[in-house]
């Protein structure tokens, strides 16, 4: 090897070797079509758009931050395009349910994860494709509570929301009706409903059943989660009928059936139907801007060729790396020197056990039930809270998490996942505050289009541990009391969370409470690069939430 | 509890029936009928090494003439420069990495043993492993790559490939892939037909 590594100094960057070979590389481009036909740029013809049109607001990202607005604002009639960095896919034809071939719904460019506790991303927490990271989430679907909005009214740490529950309530009701959510009767936490949930909750698995079982023993009080994923057929006004959830359990990855609600199967089709131009595979490279620093429109590539979308507002919907990373790229609303910081990720820790019974981790839907007994615990010797829900797992991910986190490995590793049948687990999203040390720049490492890499530093600080050793002490008494054996924790951290945060002043926030860039008049941010805390609860229907309202407040401006 | 077994060939028997999507039966049939693999990015050398490396993590004495090939992955994402989205910011890029680690699993059972990994015996080559795996394996490599890291991913990208592949489902007993008419039974101890039961 020593003279491989003389040939190979210098290539300190993973990018697409050059393959000298001719025929090889005939081959390579070949069976790379046969694997993946949606990889074919051809496949996806898109018109070229005509270079002086103005339209009224560029949207960059179709998932939960910029699926919502778009449609709202083609049904308000406006002139929308979205820009999309993956393709549109058909989820029939090309969601096998296989974690490996499902491979391309990840944000798989590569980021560098340091401090104490480097992140995983991908598969963990990024997407890509027209719905984004909808495509891949698990459909949880709870709201935040009042008290999440305000951990520095209660606590004294962090930065409390520039708005409360009341402001988002009606988009919360509006969301569930609109996209079917599955929940139950009567949901015991939070505020009283308005609305009931629209469909009944989808059956509890085998997890569920041992979670509600165990919980039960302990005296915490457990309820059908809320999905996204249709436990009855389902009419969508706008869009039509949608089909039931097969129990697939496949919800870490793409619905073939569009059961669960991802942006593709729910507000882009809607979207589109009211004239927005959705355009898959265009990958924005450039804000422009004028002379008074107001954008004038985007420059992007799409199947290899520079294209460029002028507009008259630009919404930034790129999820809370990239959507920074654009800005930083771009020198863009730097004044407060926020982008990038006060990155958070929900404390997210894992904890699995081995059961008699059959539980068969892959049928039905990953998170069936839920607990917010410990949204503010009474014992708790740290800020905020956090929730418990069951979850199902599909092999390859549960094996990874075994090998990194047991370091099992030899007749031992496999020994062990021959209990993959008897698996069943528990995990936590807990509040995490934002601190100094955890935040995003731009690294030196360029990626394979010449871009420089993000880099994330994470370092659980004092808060984080101390939450997470007080729900990993619950979910192991959980367990116990539900029978289970061979019990075990794999520490993680989910979602990216706060690199834009948006607050009532541009010293210590980069939008205001509209969403609106304090630095630039018609830039407006909306994902989970906004949120100036991570809340208690998974992000996605606040996120949504939060979509609908930029867009209101938008338009309300607009009138 | 003594781990389950389950029968042989019930994912393949599945893969023949029209229980199975077309573009889940692609990517599992794909795999089952992969043809031999040339290395094309790791040298001849190296690539032996890896393959040695991937048969003490997963030793596989029921497959003796047909072990799963775990390497072959390995090489063919190196080369096309892939990445699963993100890596440890203490590693460098995953072709250095792998070349670094491999070269200093290589130097490791040399200090250790005075031969080459692959002349060791199966005791010997899980104590390079291990000492990898421990952070306490000697050589100058060592102090470049954190070995402890290098380990962990070395072990789940091996994982991964492991267990996406039919026979090691079989192995665990999972048929979700028999994704067509959704699951009618899914509470605890509750099967559906084409769902194999252990083997008592």
């Amino acid at each position: 090897m020593p003279e491989e590594e003389v040939a190979e100094e210098g290539v300190l960057n993973p990018l697409q070797p050059e393959i000298q070979d001719p025929l090889l590389k005939e081959i390579i481009e070949e069976n790379d079509l046969q694997a993946d036909p949606s990889r074919d740029p051809l496949e996806q013809p898109a018109p070229l758009p005509d270079p002086d049109e103005v339209v009224d607001c560029v949207v960059i990202g179709t998932g939960a931050g910029g699926a919502p607005l778009l449609a709202r604002l083609a049904m308000a009639g406006l002139k929308v395009v979205a820009l999309e960095a993956g393709p549109w896919h058909d989820p029939r034809k090309d969601f096998a349910t296989d974690e490996k071939a499902q491979a391309f719904l990840f944000w798989n460019d590569e980021r560098l994860s340091a401090g104490q506790d480097p992140l995983a991303f991908g598969r963990n927490n990024s997407g890509i494709g027209v719905g984004g990271s909808t495509l891949h989430y698990t459909a949880y679907t709870p709201r935040a509570q009042d008290d999440d909005f305000y951990l520095h009214r209660d606590f004294g740490v962090g930065v409390d929301w520039p708005f409360g529950y009341d402001e988002l309530e009606p988009y919360y009701d509006e969301l569930e009706q609109f996209l079917g959510i599955s929940g139950p009767e009567n949901y015991p936490w939070g505020p009283t409903r308005k609305h009931k949930y629209p469909l009944a909750p989808l059956p509890l698995n085998g997890a569920a059943q041992l979670m509600q079982r165990g919980c039960e023993q302990l005296g915490i009080k457990t309820s059908p989660a809320a999905n996204a994923a249709l436990s009855a057929r389902y009419y969508q006004e706008g869009i039509g009928w949608r089909e039931a959830c097969q129990n697939r359990g496949f919800c870490q990855a793409g619905c073939n059936i569009g059961a669960k609600a991802s942006m593709d199967v729910t507000f882009l089709p809607l979207a589109a139907n009211h004239g927005a131009d959705i355009r898959p595979n265009s990958y924005v490279t450039e804000i422009e801007r004028d002379a008074s620093g107001a954008v004038t429109g985007v420059v992007y590539e799409q199947n290899g060729i520079t294209l460029r979308q002028k507009c008259r507002n630009l919404f930034l919907c790129a999820g809370a790396i990239e959507t920074p990373r654009l800005l930083l790229l771009n020198e863009l609303a730097l004044t407060s020197g926020q982008v990038g910081r006060n990155f958070t990720a929900h404390t997210g820790v894992q904890v699995w056990g081995t059961f008699p019974e059959d539980v068969r981790p892959y049928k039905g839907i990953p998170g069936a039930l839920i607990s917010e007994d410990t949204h503010r615990p009474k014992d708790a010797d740290f800020v905020g809270g956090y929730l418990l829900q069951s979850i199902g797992v599909m092999p390859v991910t549960f094996a990874s998490q075994a090998a990194r986190a047991r370091k099992l490995w030899g007749q031992a590793g496999r020994d062990y996942m021959r209990n993959y049948n008897h698996i069943a687990g528990i995990n936590i999203l807990g509040d995490c505050l934002p601190h100094e040390s955890n935040y995003m720049e731009l690294a030196e490492e360029k990626d394979a289009r010449g871009v420089a890499k993000p880099r994330i530093h994470f370092t659980a600080q004092e808060n984080e541990k101390r939450m997470t050793a007080h729900a990993e002490n619950i979910m192991r008494q959980i367990w116990e009391a539900a029978g289970a054996t061979d019990i075990w924790a794999f520490p993680r951290y989910a979602h990216t969370i706060g690199t834009a945060r948006m607050g009532l002043s541009g010293d210590d926030a980069v939008v205001n409470a509209d969403g609106r860039a304090f630095d630039v008049p018609n830039l407006y941010i909306c994902d989970n690069s906004v949120f100036p805390s991570a809340l208690s609860v998974n992000p996605a229907l606040t996120i949504m939430a939060l979509s609908l309202r930029t867009a209101d407040k938008f338009l309300e401006k607009a009138r | 509890m003594a781990s389950p077994h389950y029968p042989e060939g019930t994912v393949r028997a599945l893969l023949a029936t029209d229980l199975v999507t077309d573009a889940t039966r692609n990517a599992l049939q794909a795999r089952l009928d992969a043809p031999l693999y040339e290395p094309q990015y790791l040298d001849g050398a190296t690539y032996e090494l890896l393959r040695a490396v991937a048969a003490r993590l997963f030793p596989q004495p029921d497959r003796p003439d047909n072990p799963i090939e775990l390497a072959p992955a390995v090489d063919k994402r190196l080369l096309e420069g892939a990445s699963d989205g993100w890596r440890y910011d203490a590693l460098p890029p995953d072709r250095e990495a792998y070349r670094m680690g491999l070269g200093g699993i290589r130097d490791s059972a040399e200090t250790m043993f005075g031969q080459p990994f692959l002349s060791l015996n199966d005791e010997q080559k899980d104590q390079v492993l291990a000492a990898v795996q421990q952070g306490t394996a000697p050589g100058h490599v060592w102090q470049e790559l954190p070995a402890v890291r290098f380990f962990e991913e070395l072990l789940a990208e091996l994982t991964e490939n492991y267990y996406a592949h039919p026979l090691a489902q079989e192995e665990i007993g999972y048929v979700g892939m028999a994704d067509v008419p959704g699951w009618h039974h899914i509470q605890l101890n509750q099967l559906d037909p084409r769902e194999p039961e252990e083997v008592k």
